[in-house]
């Protein structure tokens, strides 16, 4: 996303040429989201049936366990590596911050939703039903199932990273978010996350007392509640309306007291 | 702002720079509250009432025609209360139903036939759009979440199994199968087995004399339609809690290096998130 500009020698005429936002960025980390998703269901449907059926089976932990550890090893590195690169080139300056750069930095924080969005999707929508599905044809002998390595240990790390770095982005660059925690935002992001530790309870209940896959059991609704909180994207999306309101209103400003120095 | 000329832009003049920062924000929102919606609404349903609407031989008279109305009336309901009160969009029932939709289908179809080798036939997800339609009409009749619910949470309940008859009753026409009297769908479901899902843990409706009279669909979707009306109160409520912007103060302020002079004004952060309640900002309702 955006990085840190200085504005001091740019003038509003100039700034205006620029894009509303870091489109092109976007459009290349959504490709390569869809990329992934892409190729994790392709790696199911080659892999599920030859070499997912047994946990035991030598092949399993070739195939299987492999792309959990390369997952678990992956991910948690971009995590550090996006976030720590997020915290470091943080705007120190915010209270200098012009009003077109600030809006700028709006669109790219509503783009980083719209990833974050996209790869929720692909955990709670996809490859979660997807899940019910691989557990009504082979019964589960592990924790690690091929379903379960994709959706638990792949997608939802995934939208971590976004969730976390979009508010990340919000609160270092964005004057109202650096001064104002967005309880919204705080909850769009913190609700699904705590889906992953919601999983610790669900493995353990299927492991000692449920081997049956009823999806509706008890036993889920940990999942759907941590689900609901997705609703305050809402209130987010209402916040930054409001904010870009704001901010559009000064540029207005800007712009005539401009045009009024030029006569 | 300037922008050169004005275009107009719903029903308004705009100038062409507001215009196309409108446009362009307002089709990331779209495509934004699709996938969210879609994602959230199909992971709530999917592990509330799923079990009903995955298998053709679970979308019983009793407890399918009970539970999906009354787990597939909340996110319509939260969306309804911000999309009507915030946009006075008479949509948000059907976008919702849209969205869950898109997402089973996807699924139905990726998931359940290309990978487990289920037959369509055998997971088809109900039918909820028209009872979504018919809850969006009345709340933009009645302008009115009380009366929404009293009559568009009922007929959203009551609508549900007629809606979905018309593709499910082939299912329902018995067969003979090694001497015992099955519906359809029941065989189809014993012919593909699901290992995880013994036969008795299905849950559906149990033979006994009372459903000989055929009353169950009626009884149920009444129930349905009852218990309909305190979700949608309820879930109009959750939609309200969830689109307050609320804000708190940042504490971590003076670690990130930011100083006074970065924040906002007192007055204008009022002006833009409401009135301040100790050190916290709530919107105005």
């Amino acid at each position: 996303m955006s990085i840190t500009m200085t504005h001091n020698a740019k003038s509003a005429a100039e700034d205006r040429t620029q894009p509303l936002g870091n489109f092109k960025l976007a459009a290349g980390v959504t490709l390569a989201v869809l990329a992934l998703m892409v190729f994790w269901r392709i790696f199911q449907q080659v892999y599920a049936w030859s070499a997912g059926l047994d946990s035991t089976e030598p092949a399993f932990d070739a195939a299987w366990m492999t792309l959990l550890k390369v997952e678990l090893s992956v991910i948690p590195l971009l995590w550090v590596v996006t976030w720590a690169y997020l915290w470091f080139t943080r705007d120190r300056n915010l209270g200098a911050l012009k009003p077109r750069e600030e809006l700028r930095r709006y669109f790219n924080l509503v783009l980083f939703n719209f990833v974050y969005a996209f790869c929720v999707w692909f955990a709670t929508s996809f490859f979660a039903e997807q899940d019910a599905s691989w557990h009504q044809v082979v019964v589960r002998d592990t924790s690690f199932t091929p379903s379960h390595i994709v959706l638990f240990y792949g997608t939802m790390p995934l939208y971590v990273l976004f969730g976390v770095g979009s508010f990340l982005y919000a609160m270092t660059r964005l004057p109202k978010f650096a001064t104002q925690i967005s309880i919204p935002f705080v909850l769009a992001v913190v609700g699904p996350f705590l889906i992953l530790p919601n999983l610790g309870y669900n493995e353990w209940g299927h492991a000692f007392f449920l081997m049956e896959e009823v999806f509706s059991y008890p036993l889920h609704w940990g999942f759907v509640v941590m689900g609901w909180s997705v609703l305050a994207l809402g209130g987010l999306l209402i916040q930054i309306a409001m904010h870009m309101l704001e901010v559009i209103g000064r540029l207005s400003q800007e712009d005539q007291a401009s045009v009024a120095t030029q006569r | 702002m300037q922008g050169g000329t004005s275009v107009r832009l719903y029903g308004l003049e705009w100038p062409k720079e507001s215009a196309r920062i409108s446009r362009v924000f307002d089709l990331l929102v779209a495509a934004i509250l699709f996938l969210a919606v879609s994602g959230a609404f199909h992971l709530h349903y999917m592990l509330t009432a799923g079990d009903w609407d995955m298998w053709i031989d679970w979308k019983d008279r009793q407890w399918w025609v009970t539970l999906t109305p009354i787990m597939a009336i909340t996110f319509p309901a939260a969306l309804q209360y911000v999309f009507w009160t915030k946009f006075r969009l008479p949509i948000a029932a059907t976008f919702a139903v849209v969205c869950l939709l898109f997402g089973q289908w996807i699924n139905r179809y990726f998931g359940f036939h290309l990978w487990s080798y289920f037959p369509m036939s055998e997971v088809i997800p109900a039918l909820l759009i028209p009872g979504a339609l018919v809850l969006d009409i009345a709340l933009l009749l009645t302008g009115n979440f009380l009366f929404t619910a009293m009559s568009g949470a009922f007929a959203f309940a009551l609508l549900f199994y007629p809606t979905n008859w018309f593709w499910l009753a082939p299912y329902r026409l018995p067969v003979e199968v090694m001497g015992q009297l099955v519906s359809v769908g029941d065989y189809i479901s014993y012919a593909f087995t699901r290992t995880a899902l013994p036969e008795y843990i299905r849950l559906i409706e149990r033979g006994t004399l009372r459903t000989f009279g055929g009353h169950s669909a009626i009884i149920a979707s009444f129930f349905s339609a009852f218990v309909s009306i305190l979700m949608y109160l309820a879930w109009w409520h959750i939609g309200m809690l969830l689109a307050r912007v609320v804000t708190t103060p940042n504490t971590l302020k003076n670690f990130m290096g930011l100083t006074d002079k970065d924040e906002p004004a007192e007055a204008a952060q009022k002006a833009i998130d409401g009135t301040s309640l100790q050190g916290r900002s709530v919107a105005a309702e």
